[in-house]
């Protein structure tokens, strides 16, 4: 019952949270972010249960439409609410004075319960009306503000329908196959089907799951969307709904197929799992040098977000207990950090009247020090400075790689990273570092709404870092349930077996040695704080507020990289569009409106069947 | 692959970590850092002394810089542009030590178990980003040229020194590195560099640029972009800045004897084969001129990454 207590209340409060906001505008904030967040208190409960309950049934189908909790699902469901419910909270002061927000909280709130619907589906059926709901709010969202932002959500809505009709082409295999949609039971069933048949399947799903979590080659949809789409939501977007991509993954790879399954996949050294986690190394390497070209914070940021979904991609279709653990830990803590980048991104834009390109902005650190802080949290998760939650996950990937001796896929994940510290630090150095322009030079930091959401999640971040026991263990559950080697995890730290992490140790002795120097710094002369253009050019007079100094930041790389790469798949599949588009042009063509053409039409149709009819076809 | 069960990691893992009783772990953890801080700082007045006589000048006393460091650290006025400013460096210094600790030094490994090769190189990391973000705040447009050469410059040779620890990793079927030392402990021709002598080429190769050290020194050169990251810090901030860099290199060349020279059973080897490696390092610094960033970048993309890829190629067809 509380299953649909928590998909009711999310649906009915996006309702009234419209509602509310039309009559009394005052309470609209509120109203909303209880909405968000009201689901977690029932979650909370549901820790550790298995439930399965049938809602509904469809009688021209005879099937039930089912809800089921299991430990995978709990954990996405938690993501969702938090982030979506902190996404929510930001939005309450980020979207003041903006318009229709009233349309605005309810697309939030709505694809806010179509995620949670989604992991909640016991059966394919309510999966595939949950999903669609999802990538139509979507939709509608990221084209909410029109004009360059209709192209990028009509770019997202084909590849996502492309997606959507692949599952659906699966679902309906499967029911005509076994008569029933239900996933526990499909699970059983599929064990018997020919190899063909599940191979079709799993295909069929890999390309809705891929375009969704954006896999190499299906991931043209994003960048554009992640920088059109309103920036708290967008923070959403990457945080979790991309993520259902991977949700996806572990349902059909491991909760359905299974091991026995999969392992049939494969024609010499080649198989299922190793062809994804090459599809995962590849997303990894060139998105994360194509985000080192970027100049839009957003567009840097959408990037690695493809490029952070090849580690999961990578961890997941490795299938290892460590990988499979690091593959989940990595969804989640990516969603902690590029979260809170997003709002950060959100709180620039903010202040600054819609600023996010890095050419324009700099030394925002004096005016916005809580931002700076949430944002370099967020770029050492995301590059995995030791002591965040993005290096444990991470670790986990390569030590899975290192051990099993896949050594090239380890190369193309630690080079990703690599590649991430200069693009993050350039991200993050010319927004909050450097000289602070004029006309910045009374902007405030943002208002308490929004600066709560981010420092939440900058705690999450560095908890995660050095107590990765506390996630592991929810994700060691999942690994239970699905019937695989659970990772044993204390809350300290890994276990001696698998090899030498210590968190916590690090973190005493990291706080241990800057102590130290801090100690060493106090002993000498107090410094004096001096202005930002009182400094030292050999001699020369640096011209104040005349150049914007960290434009070109990495300049020479970029020469050099550069012309190796273009997104070519993005220009194919804009090539595709551009003559189909010519293709349905000319096709349209026909339609003269002139009786004469259309008899022509009629009468050289029947001649090509009676030709056809003399070389001997028969229909 | 095999799912369920993880890889050789746990035959290794624990293997001599527990020789070391308690109180002499934590007297090692304060006295190495230590040790090392004194041995590297020795290690810059070294440096200037042989580049000197190469260059036949008589160059000052191989403890110059200490004088230096006491004088910048006694300075009357210090400047600084905030606070990240002064937190960078000592986030940056901190990050020093506690890589210092997790490298093995010569049978002395007091931290060596909490993290693994994989986990130092992600602690190098810290560092450099550390004293990029203090040259950020500093607001100087040299310091950010400067920052922005340096992550280049990065780039440039991790991609053949992860090719190299992947090689070692692979070799050796541990990201141990107090595994890999033991592996090579016997005989010199057990040594790192005999049994992957391609990545040790490459290594090699990129270590002057590792250093920082001519013809690479592009991210400081005092003659183009005034000293780059370094150019806002003066008296203690210089003087952290001075011991940060002295630390780095006693990192760089403690992994690379660790690596390649068999590591070592006791202190006084270990930095005798680091003086090797340092003083052949001084050599090609002294007689060379300056890169600019898109030759160096090049030049690390080329030799040493095809030497190390080929390295991999090898140990993983012929197996460890």
């Amino acid at each position: 019952m509380m299953l649909v207590t928590i998909l009711l209340i999310s649906f009915v409060g996006a309702g009234v949270t419209y509602l509310v906001g039309k009559s009394i505008p005052r309470l609209r904030g509120i109203v909303a972010s209880l909405v968000a967040l009201l689901p977690l208190i029932l979650l909370a409960f549901l820790y550790g249960r298995v439930i399965s309950i049938d809602y509904a049934s469809v009688p021209f189908l005879d099937i039930n439409l089912s809800l089921r909790l299991t430990p995978l699902s709990w954990l996405f469901a938690v993501s969702i609410v938090v982030l979506g419910g902190l996404a929510v909270i930001f939005s309450t002061g980020y979207m003041r004075g903006k318009e229709r927000p009233d349309y605005y909280y309810f697309m939030m709130l709505l694809v806010n319960g179509a995620m949670l619907g989604i992991v909640l589906s016991g059966d394919f059926f309510s999966f595939y009306i949950f999903w669609e709901l999802m990538s139509w709010s979507t939709y509608l969202l990221i084209s909410y503000r029109g004009g360059e932002s209709l192209g990028a959500g009509m770019k997202y809505i084909i590849m996502s329908v492309i997606g959507s009709s692949a599952m659906l082409l699966a679902i309906a295999s499967l029911y005509v196959s076994y008569g029933t949609l239900e996933i526990s039971s499909l699970a059983t069933a599929l064990q018997s089907a020919s190899i063909g048949y599940a191979l079709f399947a799993l295909m069929m799903f890999t390309i809705a799951f891929g375009i969704k979590n954006a896999v190499l080659p299906l991931h043209t949809w994003l960048p554009d969307a992640y920088a059109e789409a309103v920036s708290p939501f967008t923070a959403v977007l990457s945080g979790m709904l991309t993520r259902m991509g991977v949700y996806g993954f572990l349902l059909i790879m491991y909760a359905i197929m299974g091991f026995g399954l999969l392992d049939m996949f494969s024609y010499g050294p080649i198989n299922y799992n190793i062809i994804l986690a090459w599809a995962g190394a590849l997303t990894i390497v060139i998105p994360t040098f194509i985000a080192l070209l970027q100049n839009d914070a957003k567009k840097l940021l959408a990037w690695h977000g493809i490029g952070q979904g090849g580690y999961m991609i990578l961890g997941i279709a490795f299938g290892s207990t460590l990988g499979i653990a690091g593959g989940i830990f990595h969804t989640l803590n990516h969603a902690i950090y590029i979260v809170l980048l997003f709002l950060v991104v959100a709180a620039v834009e903010y202040r600054t009247g819609g600023k996010r390109s890095l050419d324009e902005l700099g030394g925002l650190i004096k005016r916005m020090p809580v931002s700076f802080v949430a944002g370099l949290a967020g770029i050492s998760g995301l590059i995995g400075v030791p002591l965040t939650n993005g290096f444990v996950s991470k670790w986990l990937i390569y030590k899975t790689l290192v051990t099993e001796q896949y050594p090239f896929l380890a190369f193309a994940a630690l080079v990703g990273t690599w590649g991430t510290i200069l693009s993050v630090f350039k991200f993050l150095h010319n927004i909050f570092l450097g000289q602070l322009p004029e006309q910045y030079k009374d902007v405030e930091e943002v208002p308490w709404t929004m600066r709560a959401p981010m420092i939440v999640l900058t705690i999450l971040i560095v908890l995660f870092g050095v107590l990765p026991g506390i996630p592991l263990r929810a994700i060691s559950a999942i690994q239970t349930h699905l019937g695989m080697t659970p990772l044993q995890t204390s809350l300290f730290g890994m276990p001696k077996a698998l090899g030498e992490l210590n968190t916590l140790n690090i973190f005493f002795a990291v706080l241990a040695a800057g102590l130290v120097a801090y100690a060493v710094f106090s002993l000498a002369r107090r410094s004096k704080r001096v202005s930002q253009y009182d400094n030292y050019a050999a001699g020369a007079r640096v011209p104040v507020g005349q150049y914007q100094h960290s434009v070109k930041f990495y300049d020479q790389a970029d020469r050099l990289i550069r012309p190796y790469l273009r997104d070519r798949i993005d220009d194919f599949y804009s090539w595709i569009a551009g003559v189909s588009t010519d293709f349905f042009e000319q096709l349209g063509k026909i339609y003269t409106g002139n009786v004469n053409t259309y008899a022509t039409w009629i009468v050289l149709f029947v001649a090509v069947l009676i030709f056809m009819g003399l070389l001997g076809w028969k229909p | 692959m095999d799912r369920l069960v993880c890889g050789g990691a746990d035959l290794h893992g624990a293997v001599g970590v527990e020789t070391m009783t308690t109180l002499m772990r934590v007297v090692w953890i304060i006295v190495l850092p230590i040790i090392a801080l004194l041995i590297s700082v020795l290690f810059l007045g070294l440096f200037r002394k042989v580049t000197a006589r190469i260059q036949r000048r008589y160059g000052p006393p191989i403890y110059q810089p200490v004088i230096d460091l006491v004088k910048l650290f006694t300075q009357h006025s210090n400047i600084s542009h905030g606070l990240m400013f002064d937190a960078g460096l000592i986030i940056a210094l901190a990050g020093s030590v506690v890589t210092v600790l997790l490298i093995p030094a010569g049978g002395i490994h007091p931290l060596s178990s909490s993290g693994d090769l994989l986990v130092i190189i992600y602690l190098m990391l810290i560092p450099p980003i550390g004293m990029a973000l203090s040259a950020g705040a500093s607001g100087n447009p040299n310091a950010s040229l400067g920052v922005s050469r340096k992550l280049i410059l990065a780039l440039g040779y991790e991609v053949p020194f992860l090719l190299v620890l992947l090689t070692v990793m692979t070799y050796t079927e541990t990201t141990s590195l107090l595994n890999v030392v033991q592996m090579q402990a016997g005989s010199i021709l057990s040594w790192g560099v005999f049994r992957f002598p391609l990545a040790a080429l490459a290594t090699f190769l990129i270590l002057p640029v590792m250093l920082g050290v001519r013809p690479f020194d592009i991210i400081g050169a005092p003659q183009e972009i005034s000293s780059g990251p370094q150019v806002e810090f003066g008296g203690k901030y210089l003087a952290f800045a001075t011991v940060e860099h002295a630390l780095h290199i006693f990192i760089v060349i403690a992994l690379f004897v660790d690596l390649f020279l068999g590591g070592a059973t006791n202190l006084g080897t270990f930095f005798l084969k680091m003086l090797v490696v340092f003083l052949i390092g001084a050599f090609i610094g002294a007689v060379y001129p300056r890169f600019r960033i898109d030759q160096a970048l090049r030049y690390c993309w080329k030799w040493p990454t095809l030497f190390a890829l080929s390295g991999l190629i090898l140990v993983v067809i012929i197996g460890g």
